[in-house]
């Protein structure tokens, strides 16, 4: 048959498509990630997975340990700061250097850290920065420099090397030379070696990133193309360097010959797969593909959770014993004898460095210009506690979340007291909704006002990207109702939508939530400061404004740390500008006796070139590559 | 028509139909509300900044946008001298290390292998589930043939894909589960994808094939002598297998382009997820570029199938 022909030549080009795409030799470790990175470009990332990545791939001048997040050296091998807490001097050591073998030094880091302050780059932590003495002013120089260009346009080269020589005249970062960086402080930043531990803080190899650098001529603007992030042209000069990326599918990270620090690499290689599907993710850790799934996605976590408890208490005795030797979870986990039915160990949650929370919308008039209640903090004391809290953890998110009053979560940050806001009182919030006053007059069930006016239905907004803050918008509905008998409607809304309504501030209710960033209290309670681009809230209030910078022009860390704490109580016993629920779960998939190095410590920075295949074989070889 | 004039007329056709969709598109893919240059979730860049980059990718200017792409996609800014590389289809708005070209790049060839594996494995098991029906309509074998076919129409595959999944991945173990490169990887998802085609096939086979064994020159040939079989396969199969022809054109479009639920159950790194995720996230470059790159595959397979179809069926000439 004539037809033959072009279907055997279909088969043979198939073969040859399946025969050149083989898959890579196994790698020592196999990480399986709900989605990509967006970018390796370290000063333009933002997302958890992402700053993970960066961890190992490049190296601050500073490294977090990740068993206890103390502050170890990096890049700098010491350093030293100035009497007035303002001056820090950081010597590079020698054996630093790029997996192209350049030396890295202090021009690297100024190159660095100038593009993520320039407004050009976009940088999500460009604010990290203004702390350094003269940044903001830069970043604001530029972006009126840049405004007044696109009125008048002349040669953005021009304004560039302008741009360059403000920087080296107002920007207190200066390297005396190679092996010298000096960073000049506006204040004391009890905190600045923790953020000079943040990824978007970490050098980029200036002669690579360069090439990928030009100019747009109708706004003056740097255009900085990313073509360098890719395994052939980057250099990195962290752990490891990434060798194949392929989009969406996966990542190769092999050990960087010239990091000094090769020695304490644990796995050479590693896998970084890319599943977006959790269900698909499951399925693969479970046939044997992976060594840890970062973030187990389904709904039925929750009842893989009650198979690990199941499990924990057959040995609650050992463990309880382990645990009192000092020895951490996993490393007794993973000698307990395997899992029966209906059992499980390779399942974990961790309390989070981050918090759900509803925000109240602050704003005098809602966005339709109609008198807001929520504006009167009396109302969004009522509204806080009137949430049984507990319940919502017991009984819809039922994830063991640890319940929350606060932002900051307790035990994360060395020295800061625990605080307590406000809990479950029904009482106590028809009191304060009748001080606002608000109270059932005609009897009909729903409170009014002294002019009878009914309060209004409460607009609760939230993402439907997860079921879980449809049921728990759904529950509290139902406990306002129940408690406070105002009438209350849930508003779900796609991500993107849910994001503008925000923005605008078109709600009474909305989903929120937060991840600290960096290992301060600040990067909690600055969310509620004037101005700041994630106060969704519009909270302002010049009585936080006092207080916050009071506390934090401490320079005692101790008593600092204690102000701030105050604070907060002030913030969520007083103003109540969000209602803190829980601290986020962040369930992890690895089997103990097949993983160790992971991290319990609260800020949960897995530090990926600790983390050690077990059992003395390359556990991370699939069960059908040794079948092929 | 000759083929040569057949080919210059589709050819012409081409771009006016590309012009069609691009536009169609870019009024859909415009009015999808949001902000590709937003997080939905994590920190958000101050707003002169997005202003700025607003401005920098002609957000802020539905024409322009439209004609700046056009221009730079088609590769008429680039013969113009104005670009400084033809059929560039821009960067990601949503992933800047990526420009849609290299997303294509890496993501094309592997949807190409699913949707035409898919393909080969639908027409083997279409030809015969639909031979054996057909040659005994109303027998038993016909009526399990039937029921099967129908299932794997109606069937959904993110259901058929995650049966599959536990049955031969997880709990017997024979293929690995999520990821691509090698054929144990392929075979599951182009299964699972092939069987709506492959029911459909089946279907147009037996209904060819029952007309086909009644006809005239089929009785000649079986009163020949010539054993059953070989009536079946070297006559009537190759008419019954006409219409088969016309439906695989426009089939291995949508199994190239409408894979995107398979690729998803299996973790298949295709274009379609990376389309699904562009929509979702108004990731407008990487949606225009998609949709151009695919309209153009479309209208070039139909020409082939057409072209097909006359090297076998030469009595067809419109």
């Amino acid at each position: 048959m004539r037809l033959l022909a072009p279907v055997l030549l279909l088969i043979l080009a198939l073969f040859a498509a399946i025969a050149l795409d083989s898959p890579l030799p196994p790698a020592e470790l196999v990480l399986i990630e709900r989605s990509d990175c967006y970018t390796l470009d370290p000063q333009r990332m933002s997302y958890q997975h992402e700053l993970r990545r960066a961890r190992v791939i490049y190296e601050t001048l500073v490294n977090l340990r990740a068993s206890d997040c103390a502050i170890v050296p990096g890049v700098a091998e010491r350093w030293e700061l100035s009497d007035d807490r303002r001056t820090y001097a950081f010597h590079l050591r020698a054996d630093a250097k790029w997996s192209n073998g350049d030396p890295v030094t202090s021009g690297d880091f100024i190159y660095a850290w100038r593009r993520a302050i320039v407004p050009d780059t976009a940088a999500d932590y460009s604010a990290l920065f203004f702390s350094i003495r003269g940044a903001k002013a830069f970043h604001d120089n530029r972006t009126k420099a840049l405004a007044e260009f696109a009125r008048n346009p002349r040669d953005a080269r021009e304004l560039w090397r302008e741009t360059e020589a403000d920087f080296a005249r107002t920007v207190g970062i200066e390297a005396p030379d190679d092996r010298t960086l000096v960073v000049h402080l506006n204040t004391p930043v009890a905190y600045f070696l923790d953020l000079c531990a943040f990824p978007c803080f970490a050098p980029v190899h200036p002669a690579t990133v360069q090439q990928d650098v030009s100019f747009d001529a109708a706004s003056g603007r740097l255009i900085q193309r990313h073509e360098w992030t890719k395994p052939g042209r980057i250099v990195t000069n962290g752990a490891y360097m990434p060798t194949v990326w392929r989009y969406k599918r996966d990542m190769r990270l092999e050990a960087n010959p010239f990091y000094w620090g090769r020695a304490h690499v644990i796995a050479k290689s590693v896998e970084c797969r890319t599943i977006e599907n959790p269900n698909t993710g499951v399925l693969s850790f479970q046939s044997g593909g992976a060594d840890w799934l970062t973030d187990l996605g389904p709904e039925y976590k929750t009842e893989m959770l009650a198979e690990r408890k199941a499990y924990l208490a057959r040995f609650r005795a050992d463990l309880d014993a382990g645990l009192a030797r000092g020895a951490l979870e996993d490393d007794v986990v993973g000698t307990l004898p395997v899992p029966g039915p209906g059992e499980r160990r390779d399942v974990r949650g961790f309390d989070a460095f981050g918090t759900d929370f509803f925000s109240f919308n602050c704003r005098p008039e809602l966005s339709g210009g109609k008198p807001n209640p929520f504006h009167d903090a009396r109302v969004r004391r009522a509204f806080a506690l009137a949430v049984n809290k507990q319940e919502l953890v017991d009984r819809v998110t039922r994830l063991g979340e640890r319940v929350a009053s606060t932002l900051v979560p307790p035990g994360s940050l060395p020295g800061y007291p625990v605080v307590e806001g406000l809990g479950f009182d029904a009482d106590r919030a028809r009191a304060e909704l009748k001080a606002a006053g608000f109270e059932d007059r005609d009897g009909d069930g729903v409170v009014e006002n002294a002019r009878g006016e009914k309060f209004p239905t409460v607009d609760i907004l939230y993402s439907t990207a997860s079921p879980r803050y449809q049921n728990l918008a759904l529950a509290m509905r139902d406990m306002w109702k129940r408690e406070l008998r105002v009438a209350a409607e849930c508003r779900g809304k796609d991500s993107k939508l849910y994001k503008e309504d925000l923005k605008k501030g078109n709600f009474m209710i909305a989903r929120g939530g937060w991840y600290g960033d960096y290992g301060d209290p600040t990067t909690w309670l600055d969310l509620q400061r004037r101005g700041n681009g994630n106060n969704d809230r519009g909270y302002e209030s010049d009585e936080f404004e006092r207080r916050i910078d009071d506390a934090d022009a401490e320079t005692d860390p101790a008593a600092r740390l204690v102000k701030l704490a105050e604070v907060e109580r002030w913030l969520f016993t007083e103003e109540v500008p969000l209602m803190p629920l829980c601290n986020y779960v962040t369930v992890y998939m690895y089997d103990p006796a097949r993983l160790g190095g992971i991290t319990e410590h609260p800020r949960l920075e897995q530090d990926i070139s600790v983390l050690e295949p077990r059992d003395g074989v390359v556990p991370a070889a699939p069960a059908k590559e040794s079948q092929r | 028509m000759s083929v040569a004039g057949l080919i210059t007329r589709r050819l012409v056709q081409l771009p006016f139909i590309v012009l069609a969709v691009y536009t169609l598109t870019f009024i859909l893919a415009w009015s999808v509300p949001g902000n590709p240059l937003e997080n939905p979730e994590g920190r958000r860049p101050p707003a002169e900044i997005v202003e700025a980059m607003k401005k920098q990718y002609k957000l802020d200017d539905p024409v322009a946008f439209y004609f700046d792409y056009l221009g730079k996609a088609s590769g008429v800014s680039w013969a113009l001298g104005r670009h400084d590389r033809p059929f560039d289809l821009g960067p990601s708005l949503k992933q800047p290390d990526w420009s849609v070209n290299e997303i294509l790049a890496t993501g094309l060839p592997v949807s190409m292998t699913l949707g035409l594996s898919a393909m080969l494995i639908a027409v083997a098991i279409g030809i015969t589930a639909g031979v054996i029906g057909g040659l005994r309509p109303g027998s038993a074998l016909d009526a399990l043939t039937q029921v099967l076919a129908i299932a794997g129409i109606s069937l959904p595959s993110f259901v058929i894909g995650s049966a599959l999944l536990m049955l031969f991945a997880v709990k017997l173990g024979l293929f690995p589960v999520g990821g691509w490169g090698g054929l144990q990887y392929v075979l599951l998802p182009a299964f699972t994808l092939s069987l709506p085609f492959a029911a459909y096939i089946a279907r147009l086979i037996r209904f060819g094939m029952i007309e086909e064994m009644s006809a005239d020159h089929i009785r000649t040939a079986r009163a020949k002598g010539l054993p059953r079989w070989k009536v079946a396969f070297k006559h009537a199969l190759k008419n019954a297998f006409l219409p088969v022809l016309s439906y695989l054109g426009p089939a291995t479009a949508v199994a190239l382009t409408g894979s995107f639920v398979v690729e998803k159950v299996f973790a298949v790194p295709g274009v379609g997820q990376n389309f699904v995720d562009g929509v979702l996230g108004k990731d407008i470059t990487l949606v225009m570029g998609v949709v151009l790159v695919y309209s153009t595959m479309m209208v070039v397979f139909n020409l082939a199938v057409d072209v097909l179809y006359r090297f076998v069926d030469p009595r067809i000439t419109a």
